[in-house]
């Protein structure tokens, strides 16, 4: 018998593929992880400390650097809870341009995944097509509300920004294009021999596992667990919507990537409505007080962004500034599930089961 | 071996579809009108109202008054005022709450310079960067009588 | 002294590093326009001297060698490469006349050299020290010995035909039908195999980007990583040529027009396949190293085999019997 050694392999922080600043310490036996252990914090900004100095509004931008692959949410998760605690009441347009952008950056924010998994993977070109499709979306952001990434752009009872002239109607077209445009990536990619290669039957974890570990989002979803906060707790007004909860059975990482796809349609299917229904006119801001006093108490509301359960817990002593502000942050607690998927794989499988995670840094690290 | 031989067509379609990229050096990227970039400050138009350093979430704006050289007036004049780009993320408050439009948004974007120390930006580098500012900008505005804003 | 024994080598080595410039400039370009981009376009004239900028950067730039690395070996495998990537060249017969060594077991020394750089490869890998070069060197030598076998065996079907190992006699003997036809099943599996002994995608494994960050040239800079990189070019025009020998006729005109001359037509044949490969690398992800390893023993090599057997019976055939 071979007197084999196990190594200690350091994988990031700068690595192609950890997507940010994580850094892995996978201990391996050959190409074969015997352990691996996620290392966080290279991107901690303290983002909830900072925010018991700052009032109500200023704390949106920062939310923004959060999950910057989908800030839109995160806005939302603020504003929403500072509403809940206020009790104030959001006119029906503001809900709409909500809605709308929201759904936008959850498409924007699937096509990041979808590019960099397959980059991950090996494929170059899904990247750039991914990326020319999101363009569009953030073109269609920096009309709305001046920027393509950090957009600052709902406000406690309301949103900042009406839409413009005309834009509502490329968000149909917008919808037009890119459903043709799914028809091409499952094409290039759902069809591809390599990729159900690299994808099925890896990363595989049953329904029990996701629930101990808390998975949300399509992490969750996957395993066949029919939970989506915007059909269980809906919020703003996607009860107005129909529309599908895709859902998988095994839960390897094939099915995760069909369930990101069709999500995207999803997506597709309540912007179609909600730009069809969208109100003609009517305020974008409620009635809301110049200075933003919180009522003392607390609130938890949880939203869903692309990545899961985005939470945001307020607890107010009734100041303008919060006394504690908490995000459950998705992408940290779907993390923690990721040496548990590790332990016996191959290095190749690394990157497969990490891609599909759909880890933000800027989300785990805070 | 379809799946290949389809991705394989999808491939050469696209090596024939335009190009989607931006001349950007050659050709200025022009922004829409919306656009977060750098501050125009006109002194003009300030009434030291001291809001913009305050809603500043990163602390980036210094100001100070004095007080107005005709004797007959009453309120202050700006002083100083300065940004430090270093650590401004544009996010648009100040320009929000400013009551007079003395501080507005442009659409010019760039910022890169050899030394951080020229990321400091006074009074008058503010107030001479004067192209592209964007139309509408406070939600906050002054009636204009003048008195207490709304 | 036959003043072209010295000068034809020399002319070669300028047109392999024209071709190299050019192919991966030519890369690049197929790569863009794949993926809605224009490519490199800010250097020369539609950036036609891009790679010549990225190649004088290479040289000026600093030689850094790991502290802990094995110097002699580190220093050695970039030319070890290299050497084994030209020798070869000097079998491959471009037109009837253009051709440096005819010798008669010229595809035999072709397959036989180019082996040699695996053992560069892995001298690379493991000199330098580091855990991800060490890992892309054993994954890049387990890779290239298996491909190799089918590799060999795919063009056992040709040799049977021809009856012989020189590859002047291979490509005389496509006057009629190129071997692409009657051996379909040993092209698929030559093509398969050849593209894994170059690391391209997608059995681009050993120097997998999203995983082994470059493989077994991590720890190389400057010239010696431009060593590597123009190896694994060389090696491209040569597998190109090869495979425009052994299977599309070489400089042999099809359909009758031959007042077009034989060098033009391999060089439509031979970019035909560059072009093929980078358009592959636009289209598909990488395959996962131990389905790279079944998909060799399990799949190409019993399919060479058959291709082999498959052949010597149809020798037999009495009408089919004139193409084998």
């Amino acid at each position: 018998m071979l007197r084999t050694e196990e190594m200690l392999l350091n994988v990031g922080p700068q690595h192609p593929s950890t997507h940010g600043v994580l850094r892995l310490v996978v201990k391996i036996d050959g190409e074969a992880i015997v352990d691996a252990e996620p290392v966080i914090g290279y991107l901690h900004r303290g983002t909830e400390k900072l925010a018991e100095d700052l009032n109500y509004t200023q704390i949106i931008p920062y939310t923004d650097r959060l999950d910057y692959v989908s800030a839109m949410t995160n806005n939302y998760a603020i504003v929403h809870a500072t509403e809940q605690l206020m009790g104030l009441e959001v006119p029906e347009r503001a809900e709409f341009l909500r809605v709308i952008v929201m759904e936008l950056n959850r498409i924007a924010s699937h096509l990041v995944w979808m590019g960099t998994y397959l980059l991950d993977i090996g494929a170059l070109s899904p990247f750039l097509y991914a990326f020319r499709d999101r363009e569009q979306i953030l073109d269609l952001f920096n009309e709305l509300c001046g920027a393509r990434l950090t957009y600052n752009y709902m406000r406690v009872g309301g949103v900042k920004w009406d839409a413009p002239p005309g834009w509502i109607d490329k968000v149909g077209s917008f919808v037009e294009y890119m459903q043709k445009q799914m028809v091409e990536y499952h094409g290039l990619i759902s069809g591809n021999e390599i990729f159900k290669q690299r994808t099925k039957g890896i990363g595989v974890y049953d329904r029990k596992m996701a629930l101990d570990y808390g998975l949300s989002g399509a992490n969750l979803r996957v395993t066949g667990v029919d939970w989506d906060l915007r059909k269980k707790q809906p919020y703003s007004i996607y009860d107005r919507f129909t529309f599908n909860v895709p859902v998988g059975k095994t839960g390897d990482l094939y099915e995760k990537y069909m369930c990101r796809m069709n999500e995207v349609v999803e997506s597709l299917n309540i912007l179609q409505q909600a730009v069809n229904a969208f109100p003609a006119e009517g305020k974008i801001m409620g009635k809301v007080p110049r200075v933003l006093r919180v009522p003392e108490g607390e609130v938890y509301v949880g939203i869903e962004s692309p990545r899961g359960e985005l939470g945001c817990h307020i607890v107010s002593k009734g100041k303008d500034k919060p006394w504690r502000l908490k995000f459950r942050r998705p992408s940290f607690y779907n993390l923690q599930i990721l040496p548990e998927l590790l332990r016996g794989q191959n290095i190749s499988n690394l990157v497969a089961i990490l891609g599909g995670i759909d880890i933000v840094l800027g989300e785990v690290d805070g | 071996m379809l799946g290949l031989v389809k991705g394989l067509g999808i491939t050469l379609k696209n090596m024939a579809k335009p190009k989607v990229t931006y001349k950007y050096p050659d050709e200025p990227l022009v922004m829409p009108d919306r656009f977060r970039g750098i501050q125009h400050f006109d002194p003009e138009k300030c009434i030291v109202c001291n809001q913009c350093a305050r809603i500043c979430p990163t602390d980036c704006i210094t100001l100070t008054g004095k007080k107005h050289p005709d004797p007959e007036q009453k309120g202050k004049v700006i002083d100083t005022y300065d940004i430090n780009f270093e650590i401004c993320i544009l996010c648009d408050l100040c320009t929000e709450v400013c009551p007079t439009e003395a501080i507005v948004m442009t659409n010019n974007f760039e910022l890169a310079v050899y030394s951080r120390d020229e990321l400091f930006k006074d009074l008058n580098w503010l107030h001479n960067n004067n192209t592209h500012i964007r139309s509408e900008n406070s939600t906050n505005l002054m009636p204009k009588a003048g008195g207490k804003a709304k | 002294m036959n003043p072209w024994l010295v000068l034809g080598p020399v002319i070669l080595l300028l047109i392999v590093l024209g071709f190299v410039t050019y192919a991966i400039f030519f890369e690049r370009k197929v790569l863009g326009w794949i993926q809605g981009r224009i490519g490199p376009n800010r250097v020369g004239p539609w950036g036609l001297l891009q790679t010549v900028a990225d190649v004088l950067k290479l040289l000026l730039k600093e030689d850094v060698t790991p502290k802990k690395a094995d110097l002699a070996l580190f220093k050695l495998a970039p030319a070890l490469a290299f050497i084994p990537a030209f020798a070869i060249l000097a079998v491959i017969p471009f037109t009837d006349t253009i051709q440096f060594a005819d010798f008669a077991v010229g595809l035999l020394y072709y397959l036989a050299l180019s082996s040699v750089t695996i053992i560069a490869i892995l001298v690379g890998g493991w000199s330098s020290n580091n855990k991800y070069a060490l890992l892309g060197g054993m994954r890049s030598a387990a890779q290239m010995i298996s491909y190799e076998i089918p590799l060999v065996m795919s063009v056992v079907g040709i040799i049977m035909t021809v009856g012989s190992l020189n590859l002047n006699e291979i490509v005389e003997a496509q006057k009629e039908v190129w071997f692409i036809f009657p051996q379909a099943i040993g092209f698929v599996v030559f093509l398969i195999a050849s593209i894994s002994e170059l690391n391209r995608t997608p059995f681009d494994l050993p120097e997998a980007e999203s995983e082994l960050v470059a493989g077994y040239h991590v720890e190389y800079s400057g010239f010696r990583f431009a060593f590597f990189m123009l190896t694994e070019y060389v090696y491209m025009f040569a597998m190109a040529s090869l495979t425009t020998v052994l299977y599309l006729g070489g400089w042999n005109a099809p359909f009758g027009l031959t007042f077009i001359p034989p060098i033009v037509w391999f060089v439509l044949k031979f970019g035909f396949i560059v072009f093929f490969l980078i358009w592959l690398r636009g289209t598909f992800p990488r395959i996962r190293v131990d389905q790279l390893m079944q998909f060799a023993w399990k799949v190409l090599l019993p399919l060479a085999l058959l291709n082999i057997l498959v052949t010597a019976l149809l020798k037999e055939v009495p009408f089919l019997g004139k193409f084998y």
